[in-house]
This record gives C-alpha cells, sequence and structure tokens, in this order.
C-alpha cells in the first residue's frame, strides 16, 4: 500500500514526459501547449485578414520561444470568448507603425530579458534607431518608411541565420531593395539604382553568386536598425572596417585631408560605391580608365607617379611570373626548390602589401616595398635557375659516373675470363 | 718492406686463417646459381646504406624544429647532400627489394632444410630488421606524407589486442606522434637496429660460411642419379667474388641513374593539425598487407576486420618462419610440392596486392 502514491507520482511523471516528448517530436510549439485562444479562434476563421496571422506563426521564432499573440496584442488568451479583445484587458488589435520599434524593444533591449534565451544576446538599441533616416521620417509622420516589421516580417519572424529569414545575409540586399526601388521611392530624392549596381559589384557577387556571407551586404556599411548614408568622414573607416590596412593607410594619407578639403567622399571617389568593381592596375593612371584623371591633370606630378608605380607593378607581375615559372620547371625535374619558393611566396606577399600600400599614396614608400618584392623575386629566378643548372651538371655528371662504372665493369669480366681461361672449366 | 709488413700482421692476426678460408671455400654451379648473389648485393646495399647514413648524420637534426630544415639544408646547400640523401633512399629500397628476393629465392630452392634452420630464422629476423630500418627511417625528414604514414602504420600496431597499446605507446612514446616520436625513431634507426643487426648479420654470415651453399632438392637428385657427372663448383675467391662485385657496381650505377634522374622528394613540412594528403599510404614493402587490411569487411564473425587481417599476417608470417621445421626435411614429396605452391601464392598475392594500392596513384 505504501508503494501507491510513489507509483502515481511515477506514472505522472512518465505521462509528463511523454506529452513533452510528444510536443518536442511532434514539432509543437512551446507556446501551443498553454491553451492560446487567439491561435485556435483566429485559425478558424473565414476571413482573410483575420486568419492571415496564423499562417506562419508557428515557424515564429517568437511562438517557438513561448510567447504568444498576446505578448505584442495584449488580451487574454485564455478567455475563449470576445471578451478576449477587451481593451480594458490591455488589447490592442492595430499596433501604430511609430510604436512599433519601441514595443519591440521593450523586449529586444531589456538584456536581462533576453538572457533567458540566448546567454550572450544581441541587444537592440532604441538610440541607435533614432539616429537611423528611417526612424527620423517615421517620427515625422511618414508610414512609408522601415520599421523592424518592414524587414524582419510579421507573424512569422524567423531568426537572422535561417536562409529563409529577409534578414539573412544573402537575402537582405532584396529586401532592402523591396522599399528602395523607382516605384515605392517615387516622390523621394533618394537614387534608387543601388540594388541594380551592387548585384553587378564585387561584393555583390561575392554574396549572392558565390555564397560568400563575409561579403557585406547594405546593413554592413549602412547599419541596420541605425540604417544611414555614410557621412563624409566615415567612409573610409566604413571600408577600413574590413580593409583594414587600406583604411588605416588612407587615413594617415596626404591625399585623406586633401579629399576632405574638396569635398570628396574619400574611398568612394576612385573604387564608387554600390557597383564597386574589383580594382585593376588600369585604375591608377591620369587617362585610359583611370580614375585619377577625375581630379589630376595630365602631365601632373602624381601622373608621372602613376606611371613608375604602374610600371613597378608589371614588372613584379612579370618577375613572379617568371620565378614561378623556373621554379615549377626545377621542381617537375626533382629538384629541391625550398628556398626559392619561400622567397617567391615572401615577394608574392610584398605584391599583396604594395597593393594595399598603395592607400598611402606616399610614392616613396610604395617604390621601396615594389623595390623589396622585385629583389626577392629574382633571388627566386635565380635559385630557380641554380636548381636548373645543378639538374644539367647531375645528369652529366651521372652520364660520367655511369660510363666508369660500365669501364670498371667490363675490365672486371675480362678478368674473370683471364682467370677462368687460366683455371680451365669448373 | 710491404711483404715485410703483411708478415708482420699475418702473425699478429692470424690472417692464414681467413686466407685458408678463402682459399677453400667452393660455390656450387648449377642452373639456379643465379639467385647466390642476392644475398651478397643485399649486403653491398647495406654497406651503401651504412656509409650514406654515416655522411647523412653530420647534418640531420633530429628535432621536429630543425628536422626538415636540415634535410632541406643536405638537399639545397651541403656539396653532393642531394646525392648523398638519394642513394641513401633509393639504396633502402633497393636493398629490401633485394632482400625479398634473397628470402623468396631461399624459399623456393628449399635452402632452408637442415642443417640450415637457424641460417633462415637469422635471415628473416634480418628482413624483419630491414623493414624496421625502413618504418624508422620513413619519419625522419619529419615531413606531411611521413607523418601520416607512420600515423597510420602505428595505428594499425596499435590495433592488436592486448600488447597494442603498449607498442603505440612504445612506438610514439605517447598517445601521439610528436617530436618525442622522432627523436624515439632516430634512436632506433642509428643506434638500436644496428647494434642488433649486427649481431644478427653476424650470425648469419657465420652460418652461411659454416654450412655453404645450400643445393636445390632437384640439382641434389640429379646429381644423385648414376652416371651423373660429379658436381661442379666454383672457387670463392676470385671466381665468385669477381662476379659479385660486377653485381655490386651494376647496383652502383642504377643507383647513380636513380638519383640523378629521380632524386628522392622531401615535400612538405609535418604539420600535426593539417589534413592527411589525399590517398596517403605506407612504402611500397608494406602496401600489400595495407591493402589486405583496406579490403577486409568490417566486421569478419563478430569481429572487427582489422583485428582479424592484422592476425592473420601475423600468423602467416610466423609459420612463414617456421617453415623449416614445416616441410619434408629432404624437401621432396607431396608435403614439398605443397610448401612450393604456398610460396608460389604468397608471390602473386604480394605482387597482385602492391599494384592494387598503386593502381589508381596519379604520378
Amino acid at each position: 500500500m505504501s508503494a501507491r502514491p510513489g507509483r502515481a507520482a511515477s506514472a505522472r511523471l512518465v505521462l509528463g514526459a511523454a506529452l513533452v516528448a510528444l510536443a518536442v517530436t511532434t514539432g509543437m510549439p512551446r507556446g501551443a501547449l498553454a491553451r492560446d485562444t487567439c491561435y485556435e479562434c483566429h485559425r478558424a476563421e473565414k476571413e482573410e485578414r483575420l486568419v492571415a496571422p496564423t499562417r506562419n506563426i508557428l515557424k515564429d521564432i517568437h511562438f517557438e520561444k513561448g510567447l504568444t499573440c498576446a505578448s505584442c496584442h495584449g488580451g487574454d488568451p485564455a478567455d475563449s470568448e470576445a471578451t478576449a479583445m477587451d481593451p480594458d484587458k490591455g488589447f490592442k488589435e492595430h499596433i501604430e507603425h511609430k510604436s512599433i520599434a519601441r514595443l519591440c524593444a521593450s523586449c529586444h533591449a531589456n538584456a536581462a530579458y533576453m538572457k533567458h534565451f540566448n546567454p550572450r544576446p544581441y541587444i537592440f538599441s532604441i538610440e541607435e534607431f533614432e539616429t537611423s533616416v528611417h526612424f527620423k521620417k517615421a517620427s515625422l509622420g511618414d508610414t512609408k518608411v522601415a520599421t523592424c516589421t518592414s524587414c524582419h516580417g510579421v507573424h512569422g519572424i524567423l531568426p537572422h541565420t535561417d536562409p529563409a529569414s529577409p534578414v539573412y545575409a544573402q537575402n537582405v540586399p532584396r529586401t532592402c531593395a523591396h522599399c528602395h526601388n523607382a516605384e515605392y521611392m517615387k516622390g523621394r530624392s533618394l537614387p534608387t539604382n543601388q540594388y541594380d549596381l551592387y548585384v553587378t559589384s564585387v561584393h555583390g557577387k561575392a554574396l549572392l553568386e558565390k555564397g560568400d556571407l563575409s561579403a557585406p551586404a547594405c546593413n554592413d556599411c549602412h547599419g541596420n536598425h541605425g540604417a544611414a548614408p555614410p557621412g563624409l568622414n566615415d567612409i573610409s573607416m566604413v571600408c577600413g572596417s574590413c580593409h583594414g590596412r587600406e583604411g588605416e593607410l588612407f587615413i594617415k594619407s596626404r591625399m585623406k585631408a586633401g579629399m576632405d578639403s574638396l569635398g570628396k567622399r574619400g574611398c568612394v571617389t576612385c573604387h564608387s560605391n554600390h557597383g564597386i568593381q574589383h580594382p585593376s592596375d588600369a585604375m591608377l593612371a591620369v587617362g585610359g580608365k583611370g580614375v585619377c584623371g577625375t581630379c589630376h591633370q595630365p602631365g601632373a606630378a602624381c601622373d608621372r607617379a602613376t606611371v613608375r608605380i604602374v610600371s613597378g607593378f608589371v614588372g613584379l607581375r612579370d618577375s613572379l611570373a617568371l620565378a614561378d615559372s623556373l621554379l615549377k620547371l626545377a621542381e617537375d625535374r626533382g629538384m629541391e626548390t625550398g628556398l626559392g619558393r619561400d622567397s617567391w611566396k615572401e615577394a608574392q606577399d610584398q605584391q599583396v602589401g604594395v597593393r594595399a600600400g598603395l592607400h598611402s599614396f606616399d610614392s616613396a614608400q610604395i617604390t621601396g616595398v615594389l623595390d623589396e618584392g622585385l629583389g626577392l623575386a629574382r633571388h627566386a629566378a635565380d635559385q630557380a635557375r641554380a636548381a636548373l643548372r645543378d639538374w644539367r651538371t647531375r645528369r652529366i655528371g651521372m652520364g660520367l659516373s655511369l660510363l666508369a662504372i660500365l669501364f670498371v665493369i667490363a675490365l672486371v669480366t675480362l678478368k674473370i675470363r683471364q682467370i677462368e681461361a687460366r683455371q680451365g672449366p669448373p | 718492406m710491404i711483404a715485410a709488413l703483411g708478415r708482420w700482421l699475418t702473425d699478429r692476426l692470424g690472417l692464414d686463417t681467413f686466407r685458408e678460408l678463402a682459399e677453400h671455400k667452393r660455390v656450387p654451379v648449377h642452373r639456379h646459381s643465379f639467385w647466390y648473389y642476392w644475398g651478397g648485393m643485399t649486403l653491398f646495399l647495406f654497406g651503401v646504406q651504412v656509409v650514406t647514413g654515416i655522411l647523412l648524420l653530420l647534418y640531420y637534426r633530429a628535432s621536429a624544429d630543425e628536422a626538415y630544415e636540415s634535410v632541406r639544408f643536405i638537399m639545397a646547400q651541403v656539396s653532393f647532400g642531394w646525392l648523398i640523401r638519394s642513394i641513401h633512399s633509393w639504396s633502402a629500397n633497393l636493398m629490401i627489394g633485394a632482400a625479398m628476393i634473397h628470402m623468396f629465392s631461399a624459399f623456393l630452392l628449399k635452402s632452408y632444410r637442415a642443417p640450415r634452420e637457424m641460417t633462415w630464422l637469422s635471415g628473416m629476423a634480418l628482413l624483419g630488421l630491414v623493414f624496421a630500418f625502413g618504418f624508422s627511417g620513413y619519419l625522419l625528414p619529419w615531413n606531411q606524407l611521413a607523418f601520416f604514414a607512420t600515423k597510420v602504420g602505428t595505428d594499425i600496431a596499435g590495433a592488436l589486442p592486448v600488447v597494442g597499446h603498449f607498442i603505440l605507446v612504445f612506438l610514439r612514446g605517447g598517445e601521439n606522434i610528436t617530436g618525442g616520436t622522432l627523436t624515439r625513431f632516430f634512436g632506433f634507426h642509428v643506434a638500436v637496429l644496428p647494434a642488433i643487426v649486427t649481431v644478427i648479420l653476424g650470425l648469419h654470415l657465420y652460418l652461411v660460411q659454416r654450412h655453404g651453399m645450400s643445393v636445390p632438392p632437384s640439382v641434389e637428385e640429379a646429381q644423385a642419379k648414376p652416371g651423373a657427372p660429379p658436381p661442379r663448383m666454383m672457387k670463392f675467391v676470385p671466381n665468385f667474388a669477381l662476379r659479385d662485385a660486377v653485381g655490386w657496381l651494376a647496383a652502383l650505377g642504377v643507383l647513380a641513374l636513380l638519383a640523378a634522374l629521380f632524386p628522392w622528394e622531401l615535400g612538405r613540412k609535418a604539420d600535426p593539425y593539417a589534413p592527411a594528403p589525399a590517398g596517403i599510404r605506407p612504402e611500397w614493402y608494406f602496401a600489400w598487407m595495407f591493402q589486405t587490411l583496406r579490403m577486409l569487411p568490417s566486421k569478419i564473425l563478430g569481429l572487427e576486420g582489422e583485428l582479424v587481417g592484422i592476425l592473420g599476417i601475423t600468423v602467416a608470417g610466423l609459420g612463414w618462419a617456421a617453415v623449416p621445421f614445416l616441410d619434408d626435411p629432404k624437401g621432396r614429396g607431396q608435403r614439398a610440392r605443397l610448401w612450393t605452391w604456398i610460396g608460389v601464392v604468397a608471390i602473386v598475392y604480394i605482387i597482385v596486392f602492391t599494384w592494387l594500392t598503386y593502381r589508381d596513384v596519379k604520378p
């Protein structure tokens, strides 16, 4: 008899565990475990406007984490009558555009609350959002500008790591273009060709075609919640956040001060912005496809400098190619070229370094790096040539050794015959 | 003056005994005599290994930080360093090849019959030591291929029941292959193995001298027939020794050719954190065992397939070594024919499985 209460407790425990297991295995959201009359009633509605919010709600990250409709809309989800939507119970049918960010911030800006879901949560900053053009326009009553739900969606919000989320890295450009297009932006002064330019850019191709998630989308340069055009002083810092060495050199360069005084916008002056292409040596010229000519005149000091630097680039590139082909030839012939290959790799590093170093706009510094790279490439080529000479010497040596060995073999064979002729048959 | 010095040395060193031995030593001449040269060939290549190994020791540094760089220095900076290292590596392979030919010819000619059981056993021990030389030497350049091949090789040893883990830790000097393993292998390669080889090689040569060259049963039978001509013999010195010299000179020529045309590669430095190179495989003389283990199913009669394979190879090796006691003492009859067939099957098996390992290798 005394065992019965224990058995009953065990049975309850097993039943409870089975229900949880059922919920987990059938994909039922935790929020659905509790009675939620909003979901139950709206799902059964006939009118599209009322049933729509339930369509994707089961996949919604909030719903998965146990939040319910009432978490945002208020009301009483335990009440199955229309009284559940009594404004006295805090129910809000429609959340105003300008109130959405503050409503989201009530949880997402609360670090203590967000830590319940993630030990290292992203904490939304309403102050940062207030710096955005979107917020500023919204506070003036513009309801066409983006707020949280414009980008993240509503009633089916997915985590940003989910490839189906509109804010997943590869989806961000299209999400921004959802508003930043000629039709939606009609009547506004903002350009609308950003998306078309971006998809052809080196960044766009890396992100959208190669699937390189480290490549920047719109938000990486403009910010996301504080989205705004980068200011005059920000450009080199924005680009420099990824292109660190280039950014650092440019900020310290005379060119930065010169551009600032003329109102030129740093990196984008030469590289453009949304349609940025892979840089080439041809950019470094006053004439032709060169970008220097947009500001500088032919024959100026910088024109002569670019000619010198470009010829240095070409020289280093050709020297590296020559050294590489010689090293490969020696390697194919089985020669040890480790030291030459080390020099070649160092020269290649210098080639990468000198392109970054170009952003110092310091002719002496660039030429110094170029000369160092050229020296290393020549050393690598010399090592390869020495290995190839050595290879030829070895063959000659081998031929002579074989001749000597064959000669001795012939002598020994003659000696054997001589001895055995003297001895007679064995 | 020279004659006086010779007499002085003969009196003190007893050189007469050796002279007499050389004078009287004879080698049988028959249609299988060619195979008698392979023992001497193995010995010659071992000599090349000793000389080139000592020369490499002048520059080689046995530590994980310096081994690769020191071999690269030998290959690129030391005068004729490339030649010495290439000859050492090629000669090692030719020596193992010559030792295997010597062993299989001794097996098929039934040279292990009484009273040469100990000669056979000492030869088998030497073959095992030669493999150990190859295995330990392979790691010494500390390159990527050697690192992972040693890992695979020691993993196989570690799969042995009961003693496997002990052997693995003993070989590696710990659970993993580290600089400690390199130092240990270097110690095996230049001290432990040469010491053991010196003793066993001495015993093997003494036994060859004591019992003379074995004559195959078929030749013995022909010679025993009534009216058969008396057995033909050749003086060891100078006739056989000069023929040996021709073979050794030819081997030297082959070594020069291989070293100049195909210098032994150094590859990339070992990086324990890098992924194993594609198509990793052991040296050719272990390839048939590796291929056997690779082709076995994962489970055989409820046991790990690899374990069954290792045990099978071990039992086959022990059976092979014990052949003098299992075969017919006279080398005739059905039992003798069975062992000859076992030998032929073993040779074909090794050739086919070695070929299977290298079949898909792109040069």
